[in-house]
């Protein structure tokens, strides 16, 4: 059963690969394989979430000998939600027509790699399902093959190459450290070693997870990316790839590094603070849709870093909660930056709401999990802290939705055919995600329950007593 | 270039490829697997390009497949990964088992891991020989 997601997707991204992705079949084909992989996630998911974790040790080798594939509650909630942020994304890529004979087969491997990664119980083989998706990230950011593309493509792929590599680096440091490449037997031993010993390798796995995520000081590749790709494309960066970073925080920090993520806490909070500022302060000032987004998730991704600063199960779960409901809202309206018609309208709007976090929408309940969080570590400036990101980006939000659907645009030569309505089918799929960001914000106990059971895998070490 | 080392690079092709078969061969008693394998082979192919040139070498070998090498040596090694699951074993379990009998072939003993290395062998010759001629070519469109 663990399998299963990863053999289909892989199985049909390399079938996939050899058809050409531009005819409707082929990428219909694609789709009916995502929904497959993605339907038996959620089966496992029902097996995991309710029953103990999940776990096969490829070859029957005694596990700490073979490799381990492992499926708990924190890796299922990350899968879940990436591999539907990129079903959302193909359905509406094929709806609207591929342009690339490549594009459902890089989607499949893409899907591979994050399934992958999250289903993984190996160091090792997280990096190498992490180079899976992050190579068909490089191409399918170059999806177009427009000149902006290419250029968005070279800066994404030199500047996370760089990422993996120190990845690599603190991977190979930690197996030099603990002589164990399985996660288990990593966070088993490190406490024995001297914390002078682990700190650097745990610096690099903050700074690999960082440049992924588009944190603060390491956001300067963000930018020129989400605003060069296509939507879809930017939707599958920001909503599916971007959740490796918030992953690999918590697998990392906070499962294998909970001593090192204690005593950097100030550190993390310092720079969630700047992100969140930053992030806000930039949007503010930009006045096309997709640059506002770009550095709205740079502040965005500054919360998950606030949430992991303040630690403890509270302050993971609700990092693992504001991560899931960013990923919609970001799939949400990078999806809808070029559509038209007054349902997209709405739809943009939703996500407008909840990415500032008011209710209904499902920002509101990651928003108050963060509240809750923070009044949890007792400090009044985060509490202000949050609250003044929140009210920045509700009205840098506010701004761009008003100048992108409420003002007329000019037409070029007098032809009122740019103001058709986009066609209703891709319109659906909008209007469906903002369904459900509503839904999850009217009814939040599921996911509330999700996240604190997600948040339950990991070590219950305080912050306090880690100081 | 001169006609030695023509000549050189004609006759170090087939012996590269010997080694790179004996690496992959040796691997299951020695150091050596697919992926080193692959390596060195395309290392082989590397060597053509650079001394004979690109058109000569594309007629010398079938370096049009390369393609098609690649997507069937991923092939063969998912299978080989995901084939054991359908009658209840762990991934990537490799037949005959541990303690039971093998057929031999010489010195070589024909497990299943043998064809994943294999399937691993192709995928990595498949694509550096497609980078390796796709360089080529965009150079010897573009002369500098």
């Amino acid at each position: 059963m663990l399998v299963l997601p990863l053999a289909i997707c892989w199985f049909s991204a390399v079938g996939l690969a050899i058809l050409d992705g531009r005819r409707p079949t082929v990428a219909w084909t694609a789709v009916g394989a995502l929904t497959a992989a993605f339907a038996s996630i959620i089966v496992l998911a029902t097996d995991v979430i309710s029953g103990q974790p999940q776990q096969v040790v490829a070859g029957g080798w005694l596990p700490g000998v073979g490799i381990v594939l492992r499926a708990d509650a924190l890796g299922i909630l990350f899968a879940i939600v990436s591999l539907g942020v990129l079903l959302a994304a193909l359905l509406f890529e094929t709806l609207g027509g591929v342009r690339s004979r490549s594009f459902p087969s890089l989607v499949m491997f893409l899907a591979t790699g994050l399934t992958g990664l999250f289903l993984t119980g190996d160091a090792f083989n997280f990096y190498v399902f992490f180079e899976i998706s992050m190579i068909a990230s490089y191409v399918l950011t170059a999806y177009g093959e427009e000149r902006r593309q290419l250029r968005a493509a070279a800066i994404f792929a030199v500047v996370n190459l760089l990422g993996s590599v120190l990845f690599l680096i603190a991977i190979a440091a930690l197996y030099h450290i603990t002589g164990r490449l399985d996660l288990f037997g990593i966070g088993a031993r490190i406490t024995e070693v001297p914390s002078r010993t682990v700190v650097l390798s745990a610096a690099l796995v903050f700074v690999a997870f960082s440049v992924k995520l588009g944190l603060f000081p390491f956001h300067f590749w963000l930018a020129a990316v989400y605003t060069g790709t296509r939507p879809a494309v930017a939707a599958i960066l920001s909503g599916a790839v971007a959740n490796i970073g918030a992953y690999g925080l918590l697998r990392f920090g906070a499962e294998l590094l909970p001593r090192e993520l204690g005593f950097s806490s100030p550190a993390l909070l310092v720079i969630g603070s700047a992100s969140i500022l930053y992030g806000g302060l930039q949007a503010l000032s930009r006045n096309t849709l997709p640059e506002v987004l770009a550095y709205s998730s740079i502040g965005q991704a500054g919360y998950i870093l606030l949430a992991l600063g303040i630690g403890e199960q509270v302050g993971y779960s609700a990092a693992v909660l504001f991560a899931i409901v960013n990923s919609l809202n970001k799939g949400l309206l990078f999806l809808s930056e070029n559509l038209r018609g007054w349902l997209v309208g709405a739809a943009f709007a939703v996500g407008g709401f909840s990415v500032a976090g008011v209710p209904p929408a499902a920002g509101f309940v990651s928003k108050a999990a963060l509240f809750r969080a923070g009044i949890a570590e007792g400090s009044v400036l985060l509490i202000i802290l949050i609250f003044l990101g929140g009210a920045l980006s509700f009205i840098y939000m506010l701004r761009s939705y008003q100048r992108r659907f409420w003002v007329p645009e000019a037409p070029p030569d007098g032809q009122p055919a740019a103001h058709g309505s986009s066609p209703l089918r891709v319109r659906a799929i909008v209007v469906a995600l903002a369904l459900l960001v509503i839904a999850l914000g009217v009814w939040p106990e599921p996911l509330l329950a999700l996240s604190r059971d997600a948040a339950a895998v990991l070590p219950p070490v305080s912050v306090e007593s880690a100081r | 270039m001169t006609i030695m080392s023509r000549h050189v690079a004609r006759l170090l092709l087939a012996p590269t490829w010997m080694v790179a078969l004996a690496v992959m061969i040796k691997g299951y008693a020695d150091t050596g697997d697919g992926f080193s394998a692959g390596i060195i082979a395309s290392l082989g192919v590397l060597l053509q390009y650079l001394v004979v040139g690109t058109r000569e070498t594309t007629q010398l070998l079938p370096v049009r497949y390369a393609r098609e090498a690649a997507q069937f040596g991923l092939l063969i090694a998912l299978l080989v990964t995901f084939i054991p699951v359908l009658w209840g074993d762990p991934i990537l379990t490799h037949y005959p088992r541990p303690g039971e009998s093998v057929t031999h072939l010489g010195t070589l003993e024909l497990l299943t891991a043998v064809l994943f290395d294999v399937g691993v062998f192709l995928l990595v010759l498949g694509v550096a020989t497609g980078v390796i001629d796709l360089i080529a070519r965009s150079r010897e469109r573009r002369p500098t």
